[in-house]
């Protein structure tokens, strides 16, 4: 058998960024002794190899902690799905390992207890990912039990029936969680018709589906060609092949070809949402639009905008809403990348009196990211803080095969990881400019927010008129 | 940039796969080295050469049990403070410093401890021992700072709170289990005692508990422990000494009457069920058969009660739930802590079906014990989830600073996949029939405003 393997390398930053204080920042405590030099990250080995029935197997090979971690992908996830039944994809995940054609969902759930496992499933907007991890002795068991759910699921009548009930109970209960209003009504709002929208399933679809509807979207979606298989861990590589092979080698494509996922709408309306919540002792806000694919070059310089003007505790957002004003806990921001679009938004919960108040700076700050160009001090520490955390999100072990598995998704392949922190190195001021020109700007944002109907409202009034929506 | 080299290469002869279920357990340890400074301050090192980064955790001997009273919420108000800046590095520094070196930092309040972390590229350790070193040693006490946090902890607790259906569960059951003040009382804070905390009482608690004997300093990751010995010398070994501060013995006994209350939670769409019991000390020995009992009741899909309750007889739409959950794991409390679960029940049920299937559950272990196959595959489960506890250096440091702080021995966190093991079916036996019983249970039912009476 032939692999292709490479050696991937995560680089820190191309220069080292010293502590001296721009222009900008107060000076630094005179004794504070200065980052010593970064070291060299050894590389990563994935071995790559494409089996004849077209899944594509990435094994990475990382010895000295007794544990795995898999990622089954397969495309297809819930913007696939009709739209009068969307979210059935994530339903249909959900039940993969409540019951094979050989194996109850007890008997799953107690074989991966005996090798330290667990095995998981979700539909993103994209894919379905099957996740699972064991004790590195239990690698075995744990790839034909990921084959069995993956192929074999039977969806028996019995766990079908609970998994509606407890779904249905579990959509009324979320109905009290605010975050889970706003986040529904923000991807409504921004995307329009457009399958990106899907946030939660409705009462009516859960009730709709049965054994049959779910065995037939696992048939249509569930291809060899249309997966990617990756394991990391303390495992040997080629022993893991053969098992790969041994439990995935016969698994044959017969389902039709993916439909193709129009483009994303490109803005969405300055406008202000509000869902009455009653009993609210905060405004729960989320501002934002549609942005970019994951695979868009505004895409990682976006991201490193976002880590100055709200990712990160030191961006802007935070040091001015919370370290500055104390009107929220827990602000923050995403640019979150799909297949074909994406999406940016800044979120925070205020106590309800400083709903417009907050939302004034928050415009304030996003503005300001268009406006002004920002200082290398700043420009460094964001480029260093990205570095860092995605070295650190990737030591770890199940995080590192996710990124691949959802590298592979978007198109990317496996060399998307040594790429992204010199990509992020690469980017200077001016495009950090262009896009907070491009996407930031206040006047381009949908507002969100879930909260207390008549003092929200009054807050809200202030800037313009405001839809008020049920949910 | 170096892209990867690309290299193609013919594989060997096949390796012979493993048997489909492990015959053993994989064993693994952390390299542990302890060194205590003059001034008491205790550091914990542990090496890992695999990536060039670094976790540090710094653990404070105390938590949310030893706040002054009429200053409920004060430590984890005094833990934010810790982030506000100090004479010699004003507000911002820390930040600024930390994550200009590409790192992460994060501070949590517990019981019995609180804890303040970084996660970084090794090349910035250096200045953040500094930093650490710099806030054990004085902060900014401005008034300024203090209602700037007295403000976002407010938001803290309304988010997490007061906003949130059952958002006090955690609160609600030690509040009504337990008798002394100490373990008791609202930890998060009620927003008049957040309001009258003053500067004076800020010095005072940074004074007598923010000391080195009172720290233990937790580094793991691509570093040598002498030199990491070195370093933490350079910058903390100035610090003055003072003598470690009581610790009062808190343990309560066992209750002997059943507590049980009714609450209802005005965002609540669906109800739900807190149910506590009072658990054995830490390091007795019946903790860790109290640790084995937790999982093999509530672990996962392959537990009693997830396998009895939400699968079984479908009276629960979720199980959660473990020894000193959810605010910390089966080994990082002191003094003693509650195996506690919350779930969200069904229209089909109600608290008297929950806890009387509960009750058969737990009747059924302390009666016929378990199989050795179930026993077997808990174990190993558990050593699972405790290695996974230990995957990056930051989840190391924290751990080991953990130990030291509150076993008193950072190696006893190498010893804890030995106590499991050791753990017998008779052990389960007989902490099921001593705890979890009915004068020791502590139960809080959340009805929604509309529910049936």
């Amino acid at each position: 058998m032939i692999l292709t393997r490479q050696a991937l390398t995560l680089l820190l930053a191309t220069s080292t960024l010293t502590l001296a204080a721009g222009s900008e920042e107060k000076p630094l405590p005179k004794d504070l002794p200065p980052y010593g030099v970064d070291r060299p990250i050894p590389p990563l080995n994935i071995a790559q190899r494409t089996l004849p029935n077209g899944l594509t197997v990435w094994i990475v090979h990382r010895p000295g902690f007794p544990k795995i971690a898999s990622y089954l992908a397969i495309r297809g996830g819930n913007a696939y799905d009709p739209a009068d039944r969307q979210g059935l994809t994530g339903l249909m995940a959900g039940l993969l390992n409540e019951g094979t054609t050989t194996r109850t969902s007890k008997q799953i759930a107690e074989e991966l207890q005996a090798i330290g496992g667990e095995l998981n499933a979700f539909a993103s907007p994209d894919a379905v990912f099957i996740h699972g991890s064991c004790l590195s002795n239990g690698l075995p068991a744990l790839v034909n039990l990921l084959a069995d759910v993956a192929r074999h699921p039977s969806f028996p009548d019995k766990e079908v029936e609970l998994a509606k009930a407890n779904t249905l109970q579990g959509l009324l209960a979320q109905e009290a969680q605010p975050a889970f209003k706003a986040n529904r009504a923000f991807n409504a709002a921004i995307f329009g018709s457009h399958p990106y929208r899907f946030a939660s399933l409705s009462p009516e679809v859960v009730k709709g589906a049965t054994p049959a509807s779910l065995k037939a979207i696992h048939a249509a979606r569930f291809q060899p060609n249309q997966a990617v298989l990756v394991i990391s861990g303390d495992l040997q590589e080629a022993a893991t092949l053969k098992l790969v092979t041994a439990a995935f080698g016969d698994w044959k494509a017969t389902g039709e070809a993916l439909p193709t996922i129009r483009e994303t709408p490109a803005t969405s309306a300055h406008q202000f949402l509000l869902i009455p919540r009653p009993g609210s002792v905060q405004s729960t806000l989320r501002v934002g639009r549609p942005a970019v694919a994951a695979t868009h070059p505004d895409y990682i310089p976006m991201q490193l905008a976002n880590v100055i003007l709200g990712g990160s505790f030191g961006s802007r957002i935070v040091k001015n809403i919370r370290e500055d004003k104390g009107y929220t806990y827990s602000p923050g921001a995403r640019a979150t990348g799909m297949q074909v679009g994406g999406n940016y938004m800044v979120r925070a919960d205020v106590r309800t009196e400083v709903t417009a108040a907050s939302l004034m700076e928050i415009f304030y700050e996003m503005d300001r990211m268009g406006t002004t160009t920002v200082g290398e001090v700043e420009l460094q520490s964001a480029k260093r803080y990205m570095g860092g955390t995605y070295l650190f999100q990737n030591q770890m072990l199940g995080a590192l095969t996710g990124t691949l598995a959802t590298y592979w998704v978007n198109g990317q392949k496996p060399e998307a990881l040594s790429e992204f922190i010199p990509k992020v190195n690469a980017v200077k001021a001016e495009e950090v400019r262009r896009i907070g020109r491009t996407y930031f700007a206040a006047k381009d944002q949908t507002v969100v927010v879930v909260g207390d109907e008549a003092k929200a409202k009054a807050e809200l009034e202030q800037f313009g008129p405001v839809q008020i929506l049920k949910n | 940039m170096r892209l990867g080299l690309l290299t193609i290469f013919t594989l060997g002869a096949a390796l012979v796969a493993g048997p489909a279920a492990p015959a053993k357990r994989p064993s693994w340890r952390l390299p542990i080295e302890v060194k205590t400074l003059p001034n008491g301050l205790t550091i914990v090192v542990s090496e890992d050469h695999s990536l060039p980064t670094v976790g540090v955790s710094v653990v404070y001997r105390v938590g949310m049990r030893l706040e002054p009273k009429g200053r409920t919420g004060f430590a984890h108000l005094f833990e934010h403070m810790m982030f506000q800046g100090t004479p010699v590095a004003p507000k911002g520094v820390f930040d600024r410093v930390i994550q200009g070196g590409g790192g992460l930092n994060n501070g949590s309040t517990r019981y019995d401890f609180t804890n303040y972390i970084e996660s970084a590229p090794v090349s910035a350790l250096e200045p953040i021992l500094w930093l650490e070193a710099d806030r054990l040693k004085a902060l900014d006490f401005s008034p300024q700072n203090l209602k700037n946090q007295q403000e976002v902890v407010k938001e803290e607790i309304r988010v997490n709170v007061k906003n949130q259906p059952y958002g006090t569960f955690w609160l609600d059951l030690p509040g009504a289990a337990y008798s002394r003040w100490e373990n008791n009382h609202d930890g998060y804070g009620s927003f008049e005692d957040l309001d009258h905390a003053d500067l004076k009482d800020v010095q005072a608690f940074h004074s007598t508990y923010y000391t080195p004997s009172n720290a233990v300093l937790g580094i793991a990751g691509d570093v040598k422990p002498t030199e990491v010995f070195a370093l933490v010398e350079k910058y903390f070994a100035s610090i003055p000494g003072k003598p470690k501060p009581a610790l009062p013995d808190l343990k309560e006994p066992l209750n002997t009457t059943e507590i049980r209350q009714v609450k209802t939670d005005a965002l609540a769409r669906v109800p739900a069920v807190a149910v506590g019991w009072k658990m054995p000390a830490r390091g007795s020995r019946d903790h860790a058969p109290a640790a084995v009992l937790a999982e093999l009741l509530i672990g996962g899909d392959a537990s009693r009660i997830y396998l009895g309750l939400v699968k079984g007889k479908e009276l629960l739409l979720n199980a959660s739930g473990g020894l000193n959950f959810p605010l910390g794991g089966a080994w990082d409390y002191d003094g003693q802590t509650l195996f506690s679960l919350f779930s969200l029940y069904k229209p089909n049920a109600d608290a008297d079906k929950v806890l009387a299937a509960i009750d058969e559950v737990i009747a059924a272990i302390a009666s016929q014990g378990v199989t050795s196959a179930e026993l077997e595959r808990t174990k190993t489960k558990m050593l699972a989830d405790f290695y996974a506890g230990l995957e990056i250096p930051l989840s190391r440091a924290d751990a080991l600073a953990k130990a030291q702080a509150l076993w008193g021995s950072a190696a006893q966190l190498n010893e804890i996949p030995g106590l499991i093991e050791g753990v017998t079916a008779d052990d389960l036996k007989r902490v099921a029939a001593t705890y979890l019983t009915h004068p020791n249970r502590t139960v809080i039912d959340y009805h929604t405003a509309t529910a049936k009476p």
